[in-house]
């Protein structure tokens, strides 16, 4: 691993056109704020780590391919299969 | 013409071209770039979104708001210009789901829905409060069981 030590207000650049900056240290705490091409995902990694055992635990699934068909799916919908989603911009210190 | 793929869990299963979903990113940590959804009972709430290009890939899913009476998705708005997504475009969800030997054992993860429009998915971090990893997907039955009745 690269080890870069870096002071508040200092950047590294990955590839051309990912830049990292140190926003604030604050003890334990690092605020980095991060300028990507809008085509990078940025995820916290305890996040994406998350997502991505869940998506391992739903393909390896019961071990075989049996799906219960009759089952009780509380809310019956006919027709009508398409939604909106909201979109909102989420606390920045979150 | 039929795409076939050769699928360790379902045997050899044609898949129309037309029905195939794009997903440019892959699932998170899963990759993956073409995806179709796979059902042998129209009526059945479950689908699997099997790999295309990794026939060793399938998820079963299933539409959350089937399940879940106060499911709903919010983006941030990084991922909304991202994905050229706003309020007014209309998507299918659909929710992965962990399948084990009791139904009370289900789950669902409402936290990365993956959303379908367009032919593309995408999966998301859901930015709604209240979206577990592994949300039960039958309480009832799950509350049972953990009451003893089974």
């Amino acid at each position: 691993m690269l080890n870069i030590t870096r002071r508040r207000g200092e950047r590294i650049v990955l590839g051309d056109d990912v830049f990292i900056s140190v926003l604030e240290v604050s003890g334990q705490t690092v605020r980095l704020g991060i300028e990507a091409p809008r085509s990078v995902r940025v995820y916290r990694e305890e996040i994406w780590l998350e997502v991505k055992r869940e998506n391992e635990a739903a393909a390896a699934g019961a071990g075989d391919a049996k799906l219960p068909v009759d089952v009780p799916a509380p809310i019956k919908r006919d027709g009508e299969t398409s939604r909106s989603v909201a979109v909102t911009r989420p606390d920045p210190r979150g | 013409m039929r795409l076939v793929i050769e699928s360790p869990r379902f045997g050899r299963v044609e898949i129309d071209p037309e029905s195939v979903i794009e997903f440019p990113d892959g699932l998170i940590g899963l990759g993956g770039s073409r995806w179709a959804l796979l059902t042998s009972d129209p009526s059945s709430p479950f689908k699997w979104l099997h790999c295309v290009d990794d026939p060793s890939l399938s998820l079963p899913v299933c539409d959350p708001h089937r399940f879940f009476a106060d499911f709903s998705v919010q983006v941030t708005d990084e991922d909304g210009e991202r994905l050229g997504l706003d309020e007014r475009t209309q998507v299918d969800v659909y929710v992965t789901v962990v399948a084990a030997e009791r139904l009370s054992d289900f789950t669902a993860n409402r936290r990365a829905p993956i959303l379908v429009w367009n032919g593309h998915g995408h999966q998301v971090i859901n930015q709604a409060p209240g979206n577990d990893l592994r949300a039960p997907l039958f309480a009832e039955v799950a509350t049972a069981a953990a009451g003893g009745a089974s």
